[in-house]
Protein backbone atom coordinates (compact mmCIF):
# COMPACT_ATOMS: atom_id res chain seq x y z
CA UNK A 1 0.00 0.00 0.00
CA UNK A 2 1.30 3.16 -1.11
CA UNK A 3 1.89 5.63 2.08
CA UNK A 4 -0.73 8.58 2.05
CA UNK A 5 -0.01 12.09 2.40
CA UNK A 6 -1.16 13.84 4.98
CA UNK A 7 0.04 17.48 4.54
CA UNK A 8 1.18 19.08 1.05
CA UNK A 9 2.79 22.24 0.95
CA UNK A 10 3.26 23.97 -2.12
CA UNK A 11 5.29 27.35 -2.79
CA UNK A 12 5.19 28.68 0.51
CA UNK A 13 6.71 32.22 1.26
CA UNK A 14 7.08 33.62 4.32
CA UNK A 15 8.43 36.99 5.36
CA UNK A 16 8.19 38.71 8.74
CA UNK A 17 8.12 42.57 8.03
CA UNK A 18 10.61 42.79 5.46
CA UNK A 19 12.43 40.07 5.64
CA UNK A 20 12.18 36.72 3.86
CA UNK A 21 12.58 33.79 5.73
CA UNK A 22 11.00 31.25 3.67
CA UNK A 23 11.23 31.11 0.00
CA UNK A 24 9.03 29.13 -2.33
CA UNK A 25 8.92 26.28 -0.03
CA UNK A 26 7.57 23.00 -0.53
CA UNK A 27 7.35 19.51 0.96
CA UNK A 28 5.40 16.60 1.54
CA UNK A 29 4.74 15.05 5.29
CA UNK A 30 3.19 10.95 5.21
CA UNK A 31 0.59 10.27 7.34
CA UNK A 32 1.61 8.21 10.81
CA UNK A 33 5.37 9.07 10.14
CA UNK A 34 7.53 11.47 12.26
CA UNK A 35 9.23 14.31 9.92
CA UNK A 36 12.03 15.97 11.09
CA UNK A 37 13.37 19.59 10.36
CA UNK A 38 17.01 20.72 10.68
CA UNK A 39 18.55 22.86 10.02
CA UNK A 40 20.39 26.11 12.04
CA UNK A 41 18.36 28.27 14.72
CA UNK A 42 16.83 31.32 13.22
CA UNK A 43 16.33 29.83 9.44
CA UNK A 44 12.29 29.75 9.68
CA UNK A 45 11.82 26.01 11.41
CA UNK A 46 9.82 27.19 13.93
CA UNK A 47 7.99 29.40 11.43
CA UNK A 48 7.15 26.63 9.14
CA UNK A 49 5.66 24.80 11.39
CA UNK A 50 3.61 27.94 12.35
CA UNK A 51 2.46 28.04 8.71
CA UNK A 52 1.16 24.66 9.17
CA UNK A 53 -1.12 25.92 11.47
CA UNK A 54 -2.14 29.59 10.23
CA UNK A 55 -1.03 30.31 14.18
CA UNK A 56 1.53 32.82 12.22
CA UNK A 57 -1.75 34.92 11.50
CA UNK A 58 -1.50 35.88 15.43
CA UNK A 59 2.04 36.77 15.19
CA UNK A 60 2.36 40.72 13.90
CA UNK A 61 3.99 41.47 11.18
CA UNK A 62 4.07 38.09 9.77
CA UNK A 63 3.30 37.18 6.64
CA UNK A 64 3.07 33.82 4.51
CA UNK A 65 2.07 33.32 0.71
CA UNK A 66 1.38 29.65 -0.68
CA UNK A 67 -0.68 26.82 -0.29
CA UNK A 68 -0.88 24.21 2.27
CA UNK A 69 -3.41 21.22 2.30
CA UNK A 70 -4.23 19.30 5.15
CA UNK A 71 -5.68 15.90 4.85
CA UNK A 72 -8.71 15.29 7.20
CA UNK A 73 -11.68 12.89 7.34
CA UNK A 74 -10.23 11.56 3.90
CA UNK A 75 -10.22 14.34 2.11
CA UNK A 76 -7.74 17.36 1.53
CA UNK A 77 -8.58 20.71 2.58
CA UNK A 78 -6.56 23.89 1.98
CA UNK A 79 -5.42 25.57 5.37
CA UNK A 80 -5.76 29.11 3.90
CA UNK A 81 -9.85 28.22 2.61
CA UNK A 82 -12.09 30.83 4.23
CA UNK A 83 -14.58 28.60 5.16
CA UNK A 84 -12.12 26.53 7.05
CA UNK A 85 -12.02 28.55 10.23
CA UNK A 86 -8.09 28.60 12.36
CA UNK A 87 -9.60 27.60 15.49
CA UNK A 88 -10.96 23.86 13.68
CA UNK A 89 -7.57 23.46 12.02
CA UNK A 90 -5.81 24.09 15.06
CA UNK A 91 -7.34 21.79 17.25
CA UNK A 92 -6.86 19.08 14.27
CA UNK A 93 -2.89 20.31 13.80
CA UNK A 94 -2.06 20.72 17.83
CA UNK A 95 1.02 21.99 18.23
CA UNK A 96 3.79 21.98 20.99
CA UNK A 97 6.11 24.46 21.58
CA UNK A 98 9.92 24.23 22.11
CA UNK A 99 9.97 25.79 26.02
CA UNK A 100 6.89 23.81 28.17
CA UNK A 101 3.32 26.35 28.52
CA UNK A 102 1.58 25.12 30.99
CA UNK A 103 -1.28 27.68 31.57
CA UNK A 104 -1.97 29.21 34.72
CA UNK A 105 -4.04 26.59 35.74
CA UNK A 106 -4.29 23.53 37.43
CA UNK A 107 -2.79 20.31 36.07
CA UNK A 108 -6.90 18.86 35.08
CA UNK A 109 -7.51 22.16 33.95
CA UNK A 110 -4.67 22.46 31.29
CA UNK A 111 -5.48 19.35 29.74
CA UNK A 112 -9.06 19.67 29.74
CA UNK A 113 -8.85 23.29 27.83
CA UNK A 114 -8.84 21.94 24.49
CA UNK A 115 -12.01 20.24 25.20
CA UNK A 116 -13.04 23.40 27.03
CA UNK A 117 -12.36 25.23 23.96
CA UNK A 118 -14.50 23.23 21.98
CA UNK A 119 -17.41 23.56 24.10
CA UNK A 120 -17.48 20.33 25.86
CA UNK A 121 -19.53 20.19 29.26
CA UNK A 122 -19.90 16.52 30.26
CA UNK A 123 -17.70 16.21 32.74
CA UNK A 124 -17.55 12.00 33.04
CA UNK A 125 -16.55 12.47 29.49
CA UNK A 126 -14.09 15.35 29.77
CA UNK A 127 -12.16 13.57 33.00
CA UNK A 128 -12.13 10.42 31.12
CA UNK A 129 -10.23 12.31 27.67
CA UNK A 130 -7.79 13.64 30.31
CA UNK A 131 -6.99 10.57 32.20
CA UNK A 132 -6.50 9.03 28.68
CA UNK A 133 -4.09 12.45 27.14
CA UNK A 134 -2.39 12.09 30.29
CA UNK A 135 -1.75 8.45 29.50
CA UNK A 136 -0.72 8.73 26.40
CA UNK A 137 1.77 10.91 27.27
CA UNK A 138 2.99 8.80 29.67
CA UNK A 139 2.39 11.47 32.53
CA UNK A 140 -0.94 9.93 34.35
CA UNK A 141 1.01 7.22 36.97
CA UNK A 142 3.16 10.49 37.67
CA UNK A 143 0.82 13.49 38.36
CA UNK A 144 -2.92 11.22 39.28
CA UNK A 145 -2.85 12.23 43.44
CA UNK A 146 -2.32 16.03 42.16
CA UNK A 147 -4.34 17.15 39.26
CA UNK A 148 -5.62 19.56 41.70
CA UNK A 149 -2.37 21.69 41.33
CA UNK A 150 -0.68 24.50 40.12
CA UNK A 151 0.73 23.15 36.62
CA UNK A 152 3.61 25.27 36.90
CA UNK A 153 5.13 23.44 40.01
CA UNK A 154 5.89 20.74 37.65
CA UNK A 155 9.18 19.70 36.62
CA UNK A 156 10.71 20.71 33.02
CA UNK A 157 10.45 17.30 32.01
CA UNK A 158 6.91 16.78 33.14
CA UNK A 159 5.56 20.09 32.17
CA UNK A 160 6.55 19.33 28.32
CA UNK A 161 4.44 15.75 28.72
CA UNK A 162 1.69 17.99 30.11
CA UNK A 163 1.97 19.99 26.90
CA UNK A 164 2.14 17.03 25.08
CA UNK A 165 -1.04 15.39 26.81
CA UNK A 166 -2.75 19.12 26.77
CA UNK A 167 -2.45 19.07 22.60
CA UNK A 168 -3.51 15.26 22.62
CA UNK A 169 -6.51 15.91 24.61
CA UNK A 170 -8.60 16.90 21.72
CA UNK A 171 -7.37 14.15 19.42
CA UNK A 172 -5.54 15.81 16.54
CA UNK A 173 -4.71 14.55 13.35
CA UNK A 174 -1.42 16.09 13.60
CA UNK A 175 1.23 17.22 15.94
CA UNK A 176 3.88 19.53 15.40
CA UNK A 177 6.34 19.68 17.96
CA UNK A 178 9.16 22.79 17.99
CA UNK A 179 12.07 21.61 19.70
CA UNK A 180 10.23 19.64 22.07
CA UNK A 181 13.37 18.41 24.04
CA UNK A 182 15.70 21.42 24.01
CA UNK A 183 14.53 22.67 27.49
CA UNK A 184 15.40 19.57 28.92
CA UNK A 185 18.05 17.06 30.44
CA UNK A 186 19.22 14.04 28.50
CA UNK A 187 16.59 11.48 30.55
CA UNK A 188 13.67 13.91 30.42
CA UNK A 189 14.68 14.31 26.58
CA UNK A 190 14.75 10.42 26.64
CA UNK A 191 11.14 9.86 27.90
CA UNK A 192 9.66 12.20 25.56
CA UNK A 193 11.51 10.58 22.42
CA UNK A 194 10.10 7.23 23.57
CA UNK A 195 6.89 8.94 23.75
CA UNK A 196 6.78 10.65 20.56
CA UNK A 197 7.65 6.88 18.76
CA UNK A 198 4.27 5.46 20.77
CA UNK A 199 2.72 8.32 19.62
CA UNK A 200 3.67 8.18 15.59
CA UNK A 201 0.99 5.06 15.51
CA UNK A 202 -2.34 7.32 16.01
CA UNK A 203 -0.85 10.59 14.36
CA UNK A 204 1.17 12.46 11.91
CA UNK A 205 4.17 14.13 13.55
CA UNK A 206 6.61 16.49 12.52
CA UNK A 207 9.03 17.57 14.96
CA UNK A 208 11.50 20.39 14.89
CA UNK A 209 15.31 19.55 16.38
CA UNK A 210 18.76 20.69 15.82
CA UNK A 211 19.83 17.04 17.39
CA UNK A 212 20.69 15.34 14.64
CA UNK A 213 21.57 11.84 16.92
CA UNK A 214 17.52 12.58 17.92
CA UNK A 215 16.74 12.75 14.41
CA UNK A 216 18.61 9.37 13.43
CA UNK A 217 16.80 8.00 15.56
CA UNK A 218 13.47 8.55 15.57
CA UNK A 219 12.39 10.09 12.18
CA UNK A 220 11.14 8.45 8.74
CA UNK A 221 11.41 11.91 6.59
CA UNK A 222 13.80 14.30 7.44
CA UNK A 223 13.83 17.85 5.61
CA UNK A 224 16.75 20.14 6.25
CA UNK A 225 15.77 24.13 6.33
CA UNK A 226 18.75 26.05 4.02
CA UNK A 227 18.85 29.17 2.01
CA UNK A 228 15.55 30.14 2.92
CA UNK A 229 14.02 26.59 1.76
CA UNK A 230 13.71 23.20 2.75
CA UNK A 231 15.35 20.52 1.45
CA UNK A 232 15.10 16.52 1.70
CA UNK A 233 17.86 14.63 3.17
CA UNK A 234 15.86 11.43 3.43
CA UNK B 1 39.07 54.30 39.26
CA UNK B 2 36.76 51.85 37.08
CA UNK B 3 35.92 50.25 40.51
CA UNK B 4 34.93 52.75 42.17
CA UNK B 5 30.98 53.75 39.54
CA UNK B 6 29.66 50.56 40.61
CA UNK B 7 30.22 51.16 44.32
CA UNK B 8 29.13 54.42 43.94
CA UNK B 9 26.24 53.71 41.62
CA UNK B 10 24.83 51.19 44.38
CA UNK B 11 25.72 53.64 47.48
CA UNK B 12 23.34 55.94 45.29
CA UNK B 13 20.60 53.52 44.82
CA UNK B 14 20.32 52.94 48.31
CA UNK B 15 20.84 56.37 49.27
CA UNK B 16 17.60 57.18 46.81
CA UNK B 17 15.66 54.41 48.46
CA UNK B 18 16.54 55.54 52.43
CA UNK B 19 15.13 59.01 50.92
CA UNK B 20 12.14 57.62 49.84
CA UNK B 21 11.40 54.90 53.12
CA UNK B 22 12.15 57.65 55.60
CA UNK B 23 10.05 60.34 53.42
CA UNK B 24 7.40 58.10 53.69
CA UNK B 25 7.87 57.14 57.20
CA UNK B 26 8.49 60.68 58.36
CA UNK B 27 5.53 61.89 57.09
CA UNK B 28 2.99 58.64 58.28
CA UNK B 29 4.87 59.15 61.70
CA UNK B 30 4.67 62.58 62.12
CA UNK B 31 0.65 62.17 61.52
CA UNK B 32 0.35 59.39 64.31
CA UNK B 33 2.82 61.68 66.21
CA UNK B 34 -0.13 64.72 66.12
CA UNK B 35 -3.38 62.76 65.51
CA UNK B 36 -2.53 59.09 67.94
CA UNK B 37 -3.54 61.66 71.22
CA UNK B 38 -7.02 62.74 69.87
CA UNK B 39 -7.69 59.27 67.91
CA UNK B 40 -10.76 58.27 70.27
CA UNK B 41 -14.55 56.96 69.97
CA UNK B 42 -15.66 60.68 70.72
CA UNK B 43 -13.85 62.24 67.59
CA UNK B 44 -15.63 59.31 65.34
CA UNK B 45 -19.27 59.20 66.85
CA UNK B 46 -19.11 62.18 68.90
CA UNK B 47 -21.60 62.38 71.91
CA UNK B 48 -23.57 59.62 70.49
CA UNK B 49 -21.86 56.34 72.04
CA UNK B 50 -20.84 54.12 69.37
CA UNK B 51 -22.92 51.02 69.49
CA UNK B 52 -26.08 53.71 68.85
CA UNK B 53 -24.08 55.13 65.87
CA UNK B 54 -23.05 52.22 64.22
CA UNK B 55 -26.26 49.96 65.16
CA UNK B 56 -29.03 52.26 66.76
CA UNK B 57 -29.37 54.51 63.30
CA UNK B 58 -29.11 57.25 66.13
CA UNK B 59 -27.43 60.45 63.99
CA UNK B 60 -24.01 61.53 64.62
CA UNK B 61 -23.47 65.67 64.31
CA UNK B 62 -20.03 66.65 65.49
CA UNK B 63 -17.92 63.19 64.80
CA UNK B 64 -16.02 62.28 61.97
CA UNK B 65 -18.02 58.91 61.32
CA UNK B 66 -20.53 60.60 58.63
CA UNK B 67 -17.31 61.55 57.05
CA UNK B 68 -15.96 57.89 56.66
CA UNK B 69 -18.71 56.61 55.57
CA UNK B 70 -18.82 59.54 52.75
CA UNK B 71 -15.62 58.46 51.59
CA UNK B 72 -16.39 54.88 51.36
CA UNK B 73 -19.66 55.52 49.99
CA UNK B 74 -17.26 57.79 47.46
CA UNK B 75 -14.33 55.64 46.29
CA UNK B 76 -16.69 52.48 46.01
CA UNK B 77 -19.29 54.78 43.56
CA UNK B 78 -16.23 56.09 41.92
CA UNK B 79 -14.36 53.02 41.24
CA UNK B 80 -17.70 50.38 40.63
CA UNK B 81 -18.06 53.08 38.04
CA UNK B 82 -14.60 53.27 36.58
CA UNK B 83 -13.79 49.50 36.93
CA UNK B 84 -15.88 48.26 34.20
CA UNK B 85 -15.63 51.22 32.00
CA UNK B 86 -11.76 51.36 32.09
CA UNK B 87 -10.98 47.49 31.60
CA UNK B 88 -13.56 47.63 28.75
CA UNK B 89 -11.49 50.54 27.04
CA UNK B 90 -8.37 49.27 27.97
CA UNK B 91 -9.19 45.60 26.36
CA UNK B 92 -10.33 47.23 23.35
CA UNK B 93 -7.32 49.15 22.81
CA UNK B 94 -4.60 46.35 23.63
CA UNK B 95 -6.60 44.07 21.32
CA UNK B 96 -8.97 44.94 19.22
CA UNK B 97 -7.83 48.70 18.12
CA UNK B 98 -4.95 48.99 15.43
CA UNK B 99 -2.72 51.63 13.52
CA UNK B 100 -3.96 55.44 13.64
CA UNK B 101 -6.79 54.55 15.93
CA UNK B 102 -5.18 53.09 18.20
CA UNK B 103 -2.34 56.19 18.49
CA UNK B 104 -5.18 58.78 18.75
CA UNK B 105 -7.09 57.06 21.70
CA UNK B 106 -3.93 56.58 23.38
CA UNK B 107 -3.08 59.93 23.10
CA UNK B 108 -6.05 61.50 24.01
CA UNK B 109 -6.02 59.08 27.18
CA UNK B 110 -2.95 60.37 28.51
CA UNK B 111 -4.57 63.92 28.10
CA UNK B 112 -6.87 62.78 30.05
CA UNK B 113 -4.69 61.62 32.46
CA UNK B 114 -2.84 64.82 33.05
CA UNK B 115 -6.02 67.42 33.32
CA UNK B 116 -6.12 68.89 36.71
CA UNK B 117 -8.28 68.02 39.12
CA UNK B 118 -9.68 70.53 39.67
CA UNK B 119 -10.63 71.09 35.77
CA UNK B 120 -12.74 68.07 36.39
CA UNK B 121 -14.19 69.31 39.50
CA UNK B 122 -14.96 72.38 36.86
CA UNK B 123 -17.28 70.06 34.73
CA UNK B 124 -18.92 67.85 37.32
CA UNK B 125 -20.15 71.09 38.63
CA UNK B 126 -21.77 72.06 35.49
CA UNK B 127 -22.66 68.76 34.69
CA UNK B 128 -24.89 68.79 38.34
CA UNK B 129 -26.23 72.60 37.22
CA UNK B 130 -27.34 70.77 33.95
CA UNK B 131 -29.11 68.31 35.69
CA UNK B 132 -31.06 71.06 38.21
CA UNK B 133 -31.84 72.93 35.29
CA UNK B 134 -33.25 70.13 32.66
CA UNK B 135 -33.83 67.30 35.09
CA UNK B 136 -35.49 68.39 38.42
CA UNK B 137 -34.71 71.28 40.74
CA UNK B 138 -33.98 69.16 43.46
CA UNK B 139 -30.77 67.65 41.92
CA UNK B 140 -27.55 69.60 42.41
CA UNK B 141 -24.03 68.41 43.51
CA UNK B 142 -24.63 65.30 45.33
CA UNK B 143 -22.38 61.99 46.08
CA UNK B 144 -23.60 60.47 42.86
CA UNK B 145 -22.36 63.33 40.40
CA UNK B 146 -18.78 63.53 42.81
CA UNK B 147 -18.54 59.69 42.00
CA UNK B 148 -19.18 60.30 38.49
CA UNK B 149 -16.58 63.11 38.10
CA UNK B 150 -14.07 61.09 39.91
CA UNK B 151 -14.50 58.43 38.01
CA UNK B 152 -13.89 60.36 34.98
CA UNK B 153 -10.62 61.37 37.04
CA UNK B 154 -9.19 57.96 37.39
CA UNK B 155 -10.56 56.47 34.12
CA UNK B 156 -7.06 57.30 32.51
CA UNK B 157 -5.63 55.14 35.65
CA UNK B 158 -7.57 51.92 35.13
CA UNK B 159 -7.62 52.30 31.07
CA UNK B 160 -3.22 52.42 30.97
CA UNK B 161 -2.90 49.96 33.29
CA UNK B 162 -5.46 47.45 31.56
CA UNK B 163 -3.46 47.79 28.61
CA UNK B 164 -0.22 47.75 29.13
CA UNK B 165 -0.99 44.88 31.56
CA UNK B 166 -2.51 43.10 28.56
CA UNK B 167 0.25 44.10 25.97
CA UNK B 168 2.82 42.85 28.39
CA UNK B 169 2.05 39.53 28.16
CA UNK B 170 4.46 37.56 26.25
CA UNK B 171 4.25 35.83 22.97
CA UNK B 172 4.19 32.68 23.99
CA UNK B 173 1.62 33.02 26.35
CA UNK B 174 -0.57 34.83 24.02
CA UNK B 175 -0.35 32.04 21.63
CA UNK B 176 -0.88 28.99 23.72
CA UNK B 177 -4.50 28.67 24.03
CA UNK B 178 -4.43 29.98 20.19
CA UNK B 179 -2.88 26.76 18.95
CA UNK B 180 -4.96 24.50 21.02
CA UNK B 181 -7.86 25.96 18.52
CA UNK B 182 -9.21 29.04 21.26
CA UNK B 183 -10.40 31.90 19.51
CA UNK B 184 -9.85 35.44 20.41
CA UNK B 185 -12.39 35.74 22.80
CA UNK B 186 -11.80 32.73 24.61
CA UNK B 187 -7.74 33.82 24.96
CA UNK B 188 -8.84 36.93 26.16
CA UNK B 189 -11.21 35.45 29.04
CA UNK B 190 -9.35 32.40 30.28
CA UNK B 191 -5.46 33.63 29.52
CA UNK B 192 -4.98 36.97 28.73
CA UNK B 193 -7.15 38.40 31.55
CA UNK B 194 -6.17 35.98 34.12
CA UNK B 195 -2.39 36.59 32.99
CA UNK B 196 -3.07 39.85 33.04
CA UNK B 197 -4.73 40.56 37.23
CA UNK B 198 -2.05 41.30 38.63
CA UNK B 199 -1.13 44.84 36.46
CA UNK B 200 -5.08 45.92 36.47
CA UNK B 201 -5.27 45.20 40.28
CA UNK B 202 -2.22 47.95 40.53
CA UNK B 203 -4.26 50.01 38.08
CA UNK B 204 -7.20 49.78 40.31
CA UNK B 205 -5.47 50.63 43.69
CA UNK B 206 -3.97 53.37 42.11
CA UNK B 207 -7.46 54.42 41.45
CA UNK B 208 -8.90 54.05 44.80
CA UNK B 209 -5.91 55.92 46.49
CA UNK B 210 -6.80 58.70 44.11
CA UNK B 211 -10.53 59.15 45.17
CA UNK B 212 -9.83 58.89 48.50
CA UNK B 213 -7.48 61.82 48.39
CA UNK B 214 -8.85 63.82 46.25
CA UNK B 215 -10.61 66.90 47.53
CA UNK B 216 -10.64 69.38 44.36
CA UNK B 217 -13.42 67.71 42.46
CA UNK B 218 -15.22 66.66 45.33
CA UNK B 219 -15.32 70.32 46.72
CA UNK B 220 -16.86 71.53 43.21
CA UNK B 221 -19.52 68.47 43.18
CA UNK B 222 -21.63 67.73 46.44
CA UNK B 223 -19.21 67.97 49.51
CA UNK B 224 -20.62 70.04 52.81
CA UNK B 225 -19.31 70.66 55.96
CA UNK B 226 -22.65 68.10 57.61
CA UNK B 227 -24.49 66.35 55.84
CA UNK B 228 -25.01 63.30 58.37
CA UNK B 229 -24.63 59.99 57.36
CA UNK B 230 -25.26 59.34 53.17
CA UNK B 231 -28.79 57.86 52.40
CA UNK B 232 -29.24 58.82 48.91
CA UNK B 233 -26.57 58.97 46.34
CA UNK B 234 -28.23 62.28 45.34
CA UNK B 235 -27.44 63.73 48.70
CA UNK B 236 -24.66 66.35 49.14
CA UNK B 237 -21.82 63.93 51.64
CA UNK B 238 -19.14 64.56 53.86
CA UNK B 239 -15.44 63.72 53.13
CA UNK B 240 -12.59 63.09 55.24
CA UNK B 241 -9.85 64.96 52.56
CA UNK B 242 -12.68 68.00 52.87
CA UNK B 243 -12.47 68.09 56.27
CA UNK B 244 -8.97 67.80 57.13
CA UNK B 245 -8.35 70.70 54.44
CA UNK B 246 -11.12 72.48 56.14
CA UNK B 247 -10.29 72.16 59.44
CA UNK B 248 -6.87 73.07 58.34
CA UNK B 249 -7.52 75.98 56.99
CA UNK B 250 -10.34 77.59 59.37
CA UNK B 251 -9.34 76.39 62.41
CA UNK B 252 -9.93 78.01 65.91
CA UNK B 253 -8.14 76.47 68.16
CA UNK B 254 -4.96 74.33 68.50
CA UNK B 255 -7.60 72.09 69.64
CA UNK B 256 -9.55 71.79 66.23
CA UNK B 257 -5.76 71.23 64.39
CA UNK B 258 -4.93 68.61 66.24
CA UNK B 259 -8.67 66.67 65.18
CA UNK B 260 -7.46 67.42 61.41
CA UNK B 261 -4.28 64.92 62.29
CA UNK B 262 -6.25 62.45 63.45
CA UNK B 263 -8.90 62.74 61.09
CA UNK B 264 -5.82 62.36 58.44
CA UNK B 265 -4.77 59.52 60.13
CA UNK B 266 -8.15 57.77 60.01
CA UNK B 267 -7.74 58.77 56.31
CA UNK B 268 -4.61 57.01 56.26
CA UNK B 269 -6.76 53.84 57.86
CA UNK B 270 -9.38 54.08 55.47
CA UNK B 271 -7.17 53.57 52.38
CA UNK B 272 -5.24 50.96 53.97
CA UNK B 273 -8.04 49.41 54.57
CA UNK B 274 -9.40 49.30 50.65
CA UNK B 275 -5.89 48.76 49.74
CA UNK B 276 -6.38 45.30 51.68
CA UNK B 277 -9.97 44.95 50.32
CA UNK B 278 -8.30 45.47 46.75
CA UNK B 279 -5.63 43.14 47.63
CA UNK B 280 -8.01 40.20 48.93
CA UNK B 281 -10.41 40.52 45.70
CA UNK B 282 -7.67 39.70 43.71
CA UNK B 283 -6.08 37.42 45.24
CA UNK B 284 -9.67 35.54 45.24
CA UNK B 285 -10.06 36.46 41.92
CA UNK B 286 -6.34 34.76 40.97
CA UNK B 287 -7.05 31.52 42.74
CA UNK B 288 -10.76 31.63 41.01
CA UNK B 289 -9.08 31.81 37.76
CA UNK B 290 -6.41 28.77 38.49
CA UNK B 291 -8.97 26.36 39.95
CA UNK B 292 -12.23 26.67 38.18
CA UNK B 293 -13.32 23.84 36.57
Amino acid sequence: MDPVVKIRVEGLTFRYGARTVLREVSALFLEGALAAIVGPSGRGKSTFLMALNRLWEEVPGAHAQGRVWVRLDGRERLVSDPSFPATELRRRVAMVFQAPNPLRMSIFNNVAFPLKVMGQRNKRLVAQEVEGALRRAFLWDEVKDRLDEDARRLSGGQQQRLCIARALAAQPDVLLLDEPTSSLDARAAGVIEDLLLTLKRRCTLVVVSHYLEQVERLADQVYEVAHETLEILS
Amino acid sequence: MKRIWPWAVRCGCYAAGLWIVSGAAGVVGFVAWRGLPHLNAQLLFGDVSARDALFGGVPVFDGLWPAVLGTVALVTGAVALAAPLGLATGIYLAEFSRGRLKEVLTVFFDVLAGIPSVVVGLFGFSVSLLLHKLVSPRLGPCLLVAAFSLMILVLPYVIRATQSALEEVPQEVRLTALSLGADRVQNLVWVLLPHSLQGIASGLLLAVGRCAEDTAVILLTGVVVTAGVPRSVLDPFEALPFYIYYISTQYGSTEELERGFAAALILLGVSVSLFALAYAVRRAVGSWALYRA
